[in-house]
């Protein structure tokens, strides 16, 4: 099995290194700008608290709110594009790619192999954050002098790796539906939907009243954005609950994988009968 | 009792409304060649991978080794070598990384350095990555891996495909010895001819059923003998119009005839045009393949 979770990661090499490099253009801009900006950004507070923008999660008051609305608002949705593309790739992309039939036709349970592939998933997204983590916290220090902030380096590091429960939840989420669907393409359209809804949703929701007891239904809700990250970590709660759908996703990816008719591309419900009225397909 | 290493009883799937294969009975016995044929869409490759619990039935069972493919599918695995036929392999890993990762997901490993062995025998440059490889080396790396861990049952889909001559050949004297090593073989093929060559069994598949599962050399003297009489005087054109007869070629006083049933009736007919000369012309597997799938003469019959 190690041989397969090796071999897993190597696959992933590539798009971890790109993905790592990618984004962090972005934390490393938000934060380097950050001392040429500083008074100007104070300055447009007052505009921040337009509903457009706090629907947006975006307060610029001081760096830490600076940091967590920009770097930890905008990360996690970055990377849980990654998580949708690998994590749709791993079973339904594979399928469709015809590769996965030699894999299951070895002696190994099929749990294992999606075991397998949501740990290397896991990983992925893990390094990938880290990187990214890294670089900002690089950029960081060769700004900290510039600046007036409470911040030290780790509180960038730790803040940037709290939101990996989010983004493996949207990667398990993911493997479900491409173990679910019949095509790689639909399990990513509807992951898609969730990523987006729920950001928008748990942001809109926070700003009108009349949705706020919906609020719980978007993952995002339990992704704290805001300064008090860097001073308290995120609630233990939010963490749990994230990883409780991840397990919750993985768990449903190992059982419809488990009844998958692998290179046959069907839902679920279009396998396992006779139908009375038949036709030869082949 | 008899020792099948594959049976299969009632086997039906379907793919929701389309049929792929419909109570598929098949019993294989340990250390047979069994060829399994049938046109594009006709099950082959259904059949097998519900062996491989690739996809699973909608009736019926299959077992390997008297295990359950599914329920003990592992177990049946584990003493299994596949080849699909639609093969697709990781582009981007060398074909000797495919190997080694390929060797160490199996159970029960043997020889770790014998797929080198093959690769050699098989002239594939195993420092190549798999993208960098054509059809044919590609279809090599499939063949190197179903063979690798000295299986005691080979699947194979169409183990030839994509091949030149000379290395079908090779394929083939690889499945022989394998095969007098003590290892069943159950191989679809489009090839007619090396199924007729290696095979100790046939199993002909039509619209998803199996139509007959015989020994080869039954199925060629069985199923329809052709006979060419010369005759004294040129029987009329309708002489030998009856049911389970097809003349399909006429010269003169040479008339050629394969005959299903009532060989008496044809005898006691071509007596009273003078037989000169009669003999019997061998049938090829393909022409019965034919004949089963009612493309050839006498194809009404099948």
């Amino acid at each position: 099995m190690l041989r397969l979770l090796l071999q897993e990661l190597r696959f992933r090499r590539n798009a971890i290194i790109g993905w790592a490099i990618g984004l962090t253009f972005l934390p490393a801009i938000y934060v380097g700008i950050y001392p040429q900006f500083e008074a100007e950004l104070a300055g447009m507070q007052a505009i921040m608290d337009l509903e457009i923008y706090q629907a947006m999660g975006i307060s610029l008051g001081s760096f830490e709110e600076w940091v967590a609305s920009t770097v930890i608002n905008i990360v996690p949705i970055l990377v849980a594009i990654y998580a949708v593309m690998d994590g749709t790739g791993t079973l339904a992309g594979e399928e469709e790619a015809g590769k996965l039939e030699l894999i299951v036709a070895l002696p190994i349970p099929r749990w294992q192999i999606v075991t397998v592939k949501a740990v290397a998933h896991g990983i992925a997204l893990f390094l990938i954050l880290l990187l990214v983590a890294i670089s900002t916290t690089i950029v960081f220090l060769a700004i900290e002098s510039q600046i007036e902030t409470t911040l030290v380096a780790t509180d960038l590091l730790w803040g940037l790796l709290y939101t990996w429960p989010i983004v493996m939840a949207f990667g398990m989420i993911s493997l479900f539906f491409g173990a679910f669907a019949p095509r790689r393409r639909i399990a990513a359209l509807i992951a898609t939907v969730v990523v987006v809804v729920s950001y928008f949703g748990s942001n809109l929701s926070s700003q009108v009243s009349s949705l706020e007891s919906i609020q719980p239904l978007f993952m995002f809700h339990y992704l704290d954005a805001t300064a008090g990250l860097f001073e308290t970590g995120p609630q233990a709660s939010d963490v749990l609950i994230l990883l409780g759908i991840a397990l919750v996703a993985f768990i449903w990816a190992v059982v419809f994988f488990q009844l998958r008719d692998i290179t046959v591309g069907a839902w679920p419900w279009q396998r396992g009968k006779i139908p009375a009225d038949t036709t030869q397909s082949g | 009792m008899t020792d099948y290493v594959i049976e299969t009883k009632g086997l039906s799937v379907y793919y929701g409304r389309h049929r792929g294969i419909l109570d598929v009975d098949l019993n294989i016995e340990k250390g047979e060649v069994f060829g399994f044929l049938g046109p594009n869409g006709a099950g082959k490759t259904t059949t097998q991978r519900v062996l491989m619990d690739v996809i699973r039935p909608t009736a019926g069972e299959a077992r390997m080794f008297g295990k359950d493919c599914q329920k003990e599918g592992v177990a049946a695995r584990d003493r299994v070598g596949y080849l699909p036929g639609e093969l697709s392999l990781y582009d981007n890993m060398k074909a000797r990384q495919f190997f080694k990762m390929y060797f160490s997901l199996q159970k029960s490993n043997t020889d770790p350095t014998y797929w080198q062995t093959l690769a050699d025998r098989l002239d594939l440059d195993t420092t190549r990555k798999i993208r960098e490889l054509s059809r044919g080396n590609k279809q090599k790396v499939g063949v190197v891996a179903a063979f690798m861990n000295k299986p005691e049952l080979l699947i194979l889909d169409e183990p030839t495909s994509g091949l030149d001559p000379l290395l079908q050949q090779t394929v083939m004297e690889l499945v022989r010895e394998t095969n007098q090593a003590g290892a069943t073989i159950f191989f679809s093929s489009h090839m007619l001819s090396e199924v007729e060559v290696v095979c100790d069994r046939v199993g002909i598949i039509r619209d998803g059923q199996l139509v007959t599962t015989e020994r080869v050399q039954d199925l060629t003297t069985q199923r329809f003998k052709r006979v060419r009489f010369k005759f004294a005087t040129p029987p009329p054109a309708d002489a030998f119009t009856q049911d389970g007869v097809t003349e399909t070629t006429r010269d003169e006083q040479d008339v050629t005839l394969e005959i299903y049933e009532g060989l008496d009736k044809v005898m006691e007919t071509a007596v009273r045009f003078g037989i000169l000369d009669i003999e019997t012309i061998p049938v090829s597997l393909e022409e019965i393949f034919l004949a089963y799938y009612g493309k050839g003469n006498g194809g009404s019959h099948a």
